[in-house]
């Protein structure tokens, strides 16, 4: 009971983490409808700037988010007009190939930079938090409870703020928020740039958790895409829940089947999620028609 | 369409002007395939790093009877990489000697690649069985086979830990956790099957995926299994992670055992700070006792050590040590013998060489298998004298424990204190 | 687009060889023929043998719109059929091979069942989970695949395991292979089957409503794609004699059978065969140059390279083609 009991616990808040990291992804692909594939590296980035704050001005990583989110909205909204803006009116592949080729370009320069050596930052909290027989690290719990404060955020800024209402308005209809006189091309360029912001956040509260080296996106990535899909694009609690599944997944199916299958099973729920209620588990209407080819 | 065909041309015109080779006193050629981009670039770069110490060694002491050594590089970042780079190292420029590879999918692809031309191929660090039991005949394999790391693992268990528990081997629980990648898998298979041998059951044994994010399953099924003893073979970004959850999960035991890459990092300390104290690393000995080497091997070792850790910042790993030691053997007692420097001329001098434990800067010895071993399939070209030994993270380095003769240091912290007492 | 039977057209058109095409033709037979440095060879071969399975891979994602990114999974079972029928049972790959396609070919039916419906990015990425689906089982099945430590052929040469020492007859091997894959696209180019394809893809209801169904007629593309993919797997696993799951079906490979497409025009015929001849050598050769300097830099190279194709490029190297032989002849 006691095992059950802390594999559903720690899937619980590792799912948080990789939901934190997925959020910027989904609101992405809700409001452009791309796929950023250098989302990976996006958070490469974010972690190299973290340990660096970290470990060049002694910096607490949770306070290292202060340089961090702003620096990647300005890196986002730097990529958005050179890669993904021009490729915005082309067929849907072309931002996929240039979004993978930024993925490559970024892992290679961060070899050349960093060099394939992995960089940590020493924990920021001494020890574990106890709750009966159940133990949690601090730094998972606090960004469980960061996740959780973000989303709560999030839901509310674009149900009340301006900014909100319109990013709402581009997702539902296009043409029609066009229309109605909002600045569309600038609200992908304010979106792209806080997804990336978004990342940023993430890389601060993972970099106690995980290591940085150049190809350390690989590893979330595809968590990443399995989460957003899951949760209905878009959506943000959406993402909360997909994340919170696949940590329950993995961390049940590493138990009691193998860990060798790794990232096996949650492929799997993907895949029976997409058989059965296309649309995600929320079940956003007609969203998976979004993104037809053109 | 004649745009095309220009193109193309040019293509071809820039790939044909190759340098041509081959004259007396021309420097001997050698192609070194390493992955030095993807995700086992950090190893292989520091493989790299030692391997062009060594060929500045040599060429500073006149090179090889005269004629210096040059090498050709290939970026193995992937099996079908490894076997392209060879490809092109034979083919374009005329390699007949290569080495490497670090990785034992590397080092499977390469060989294939090196044996399918008839070329000769020395294999530094790569371990994985099947390397040596494919029945090629120009491969030969200076860095130790799977097998022994886990055997190093399991008889410093049962010839010194238990007896350092107090505990009879029958009655210690052993787990083991493994990567599963070939190396990890190949390693595995190896203890399970020499833990079998001497009647030792193994309490735990899974091996986990190397995209592997989040470790609570796995210690959790270890904390419920009651392991006295963990043998974990791992890379670097997975070792930590353990590490690190164990401590959050407070998972104890009574001694550790790590096994090669992932835990015999010099930067595992750089990452996961004073929790690697007491941990037990089955590998190369990165610094062995210098008693065990000849005197002139231990004049080179200091040299090497040197120039590396100025390079590099920190003491070499053992994979960077091996790496060394492998190519410094072809240097001092294969090539000189060579005169044509044909594959077959250099197959039948590595066949002949007995060199004794304490000839190499790490301690091995040389004697390869020729089809005479009696495994099944039949081992070619493994070096039955490559030495692993297990080591041990102290306070402030590291000292070889085990086996007896290459110790430095007896073992320490055994049993290992819980986290909380750390 | 006309159509006059009676004469050869330059550049390349739906249903009939053009000159452009018969010349290509005639370049890749020179290439094969002529006596070109073994590295070299290496490189010519890898472009064949890329052009055609990007070939295989526009008839699911240029004809029909299945943008797929799990295609490594059909190049894969490809492989690792003819490979484990040769090393564990001994049947020669000239029979192992077709076992591949056909294997391939089931796996893509399954697959239209389980993706087809899916559009865009969801599409995308059930595809790319798909196959890695079909990794983890390769690598957690060591009695059949050989797990982690993977297969290796024989590298003595014997033509009845495929197995050659001279490259010349691997250049055969893929010049007829590429040529397998042309000719079926251009099979269907030909015929009325591609207008069921480009109507499922442009639009569904309106081909529902002409009374096709959409979802025979994708399974139909994708198996094909599946089955010639899984033939050119088999090829690749007799060129390499080494098969790890990690490298073979990763999602890597399953982006270059996208790329070359996208990067030579998506849904013509011509377009893989020249995405391939641009992107291979290149990628071949800046790794050759590069790729020992500074570590990375020649995939820096390559991937700033690919935005900017892509970026400004964006109808591939084929639309730039048939722009240019409209102007040619005089139309807008």
């Amino acid at each position: 009971m006691t095992t059950l009991g802390q594999l559903i616990l720690s899937g619980i808040f590792i799912g948080g983490i990789y939901a934190l990291m997925s959020i910027g992804l989904t609101l992405i692909f809700g409001v452009l409808r791309i796929v950023n594939f250098a989302h990976g590296e996006f958070l490469m980035l974010g972690m190299y700037g973290a340990w660096a704050m970290t470990r060049g001005l002694g910096l607490d990583p949770y306070v290292a988010i202060i340089a961090v989110v702003p620096a990647m909205f300005l890196f986002g909204g730097l990529v958005y007009r050179l890669i993904v803006s021009p490729a915005l009116d082309k067929p849907h592949l072309v931002v996929v190939f240039a979004t993978m080729g930024l993925s490559i370009l970024m892992q290679n320069i961060a070899l050349m930079l960093m060099s394939a050596d992995l960089f940590d930052i020493p924990p920021v909290f001494g020890h574990a938090v106890t709750v009966g027989p159940f133990y949690f690290k601090a730094e998972l719990v606090l960004g469980f409870v960061i996740t959780a404060v973000c989303t709560l955020v999030l839901q509310w800024a674009l149900k009340s703020t301006y900014l909100g209402k319109a990013i709402r308005a581009t997702v539902q209809d296009r043409e029609a928020a066009m229309l109605m006189g909002i600045p569309v091309p600038r609200i992908f360029l304010i979106t792209f740039a806080g997804g990336s912001a978004l990342v940023g956040l993430a890389a601060c509260v993972m970099m106690p958790l995980f290591s940085v080296f150049p190809t350390v996106g690989l590893n979330f990535v595809l968590i990443a895409f399995v989460i957003v899909v899951l949760g209905g694009m878009g959506s943000i609690e959406g993402a909360l829940i997909g994340g919170i599944c696949v940590g329950v997944v993995q961390s049940l199916s590493s138990y009691y089947v193998a860990p060798a299958f790794g990232q096996m099973f949650f492929f799997i729920l993907f895949l029976l999620v997409m058989i059965f209620r296309p649309n995600g588990l929320l079940g956003q209407k007609g969203a998976a028609d979004i993104g037809i080819i053109d | 369409m004649r745009h095309w065909l220009k193109l193309f041309a040019c293509i071809l015109a820039a790939a044909t002007f190759a340098p041509a080779t081959g004259f007396a006193q021309a420097p001997i050629r050698i192609g070194v395939l390493l992955p030095l981009t993807g995700p086992f670039a950090k190893n292989g770069i520091e493989n790299w790093e030692a391997m062009k110490i060594a060929r500045d060694m040599i060429n500073e002491r006149g090179g090889i009877n005269g004629r210096k050594i040059e090498y050709l590089e290939g970026d193995a970042t992937s099996p079908s990489a490894a076997i392209s780079e060879t490809e092109r190292l034979i083919t374009k420029e005329g390699i007949k000697i290569t080495t490497g590879s670090f990785a034992s999918p590397l080092a499977i692809a390469v060989s294939q690649a090196a044996e399918r031309h008839g070329v000769f191929h020395w294999e530094t660090t790569g371990a994985a069985e099947i390397i040596t039991r494919r029945g090629f005949k120009h491969t030969f394999q200076v860095g130790a086979p799977a097998r022994k790391y886990g055997q190093a693992a399991v008889d410093f268990i049962t010839e010194d830990l238990a007896k350092r528990l107090n505990r009879p081997v029958s009655d210690l629980r052993i787990a083991m956790l493994w990567e599963n990648r070939a190396f990890g898998k190949s390693v595995g298979d190896g203890i399970r099957a020499y833990t079998g041998k001497k009647g030792i059951k193994l309490v735990y044994d899974e091996g986990y995926d190397q995209f592997a994010t989040d470790m609570t399953p796995i210690v959790q099924k270890l904390k419920d299994s009651k392991p006295d003893i963990l043998i974990a073979i791992s890379f670097p970004n997975d070792a930590i992670l353990f590490q690190r959850k164990a401590k959050e999960l407070n998972f104890n035991v009574a001694a550790f055992i790590g096994v090669s890459a992932g835990y015999s990092s010099p930067d595992l300390r750089a990452s996961i700070g004073s929790m690697v104290n007491g941990i037990f690393v089955a590998d190369f000995p990165p610094k062995v006792n210098p008693n065990v080497l000849k005197p002139e091997v231990r004049k080179i070792a200091d040299e090497f050590y040197k120039r590396y850790e100025k390079k590099m910042g920190r003491p070499p790993a053992g994979h960077a040590t091996a790496g060394f030691s492998a190519i410094w053997a072809l240097f001092t007692d294969v090539l000189p013998k060579a005169k044509t420097f044909e594959p077959d001329e250099l197959r039948d001098i590595a066949l002949k060489l007995d060199l004794p434990e304490g000839s190499l800067v790490n301690g091995s010895g040389i004697k390869f298998t020729n089809f005479d071993w009696p495994d099944n399939p039949k081992d070619a070209g493994q070096n039955l004298r490559a030495s692993i030994g297990v080591w041990q993270w102290t306070k402030d380095g590291n000292e070889q424990v085990f086996p007896a003769k290459l110790a430095t240091h007896e073992p320490i912290m055994v049993p290992l204190p819980s986290w909380d007492k750390r | 687009m006309t159509r006059n039977p009676g004469f050869i057209s330059l550049m390349p058109a739906r249903g009939t060889l053009s000159v452009f095409e018969i010349a290509l033709l005639v370049l890749c037979v020179v290439l094969v023929v002529a006596p070109i440095p073994q590295n070299l060879q290496d490189i010519i071969v890898l472009t064949f043998l890329w052009a055609g399975l990007a070939t295989a891979w526009n008839i699911a994602g240029g004809y029909t719109g299945l943008i797929s990114f799990g295609h490594a999974a059909f190049f894969g079972i490809g492989a690792y059929a003819s490979t484990i029928l040769l090393v564990r049972i001994g049947v020669t790959p000239w029979i192992g091979i077709w076992c591949g396609g056909l294997l391939a070919a089931l796996f893509g039916a399954v697959l239209a069942l389980i993706c087809a419906r899916l559009r865009g990015p969801f599409f995308i990425l059930s595809t790319l989970a798909a196959a890695e689906v079909i990794r983890i089982a390769a690598l957690n099945w060591p009695s059949l695949t050989g797990g982690p430590e993977g297969l290796a052929i024989s590298p003595s040469a014997d033509s009845t395991n495929m197995v050659f020492a001279s490259k010349q007859a691997y250049l055969v091997l893929m010049l007829g292979y590429l040529v397998l894959s042309y000719g079926v696209t251009k099979l269907i180019d030909g015929s009325r089957f591609s207008y069921f394809l480009f109507a499922t893809r442009d639009d569904e209801d309106a081909a529902s409503a002409a009374g096709l169904n959409p979802l025979a007629i994708r399974t139909v593309a994708l198996m094909l794609s599946a089955a010639l993919s899984g033939i050119g797997g088999s090829l690749f696993a007799q060129y390499f004699l080494y098969l790890d799951p990690t490298s073979v079906i990763s999602p890597e490979v399953s982006f270059q059978f996208a790329l070359l497409p996208a990067v030579g025009g998506l849904g013509t015929a011509i377009g893989p065969v020249l995405g391939s001849f641009l992107i291979t050598p290149m990628s071949e050769l800046l790794r050759s140059y590069l790729g020992s300097k500074v570590a990375g830099l020649h995939l820096a190279i390559y991937s700033a390279l690919l935005i900017v194709v892509v970026l400004y490029f964006p109808s591939g190297i084929a639309g730039a083609l048939s722009r240019l032989s409209r102007r040619r002849e005089g139309k807008p």
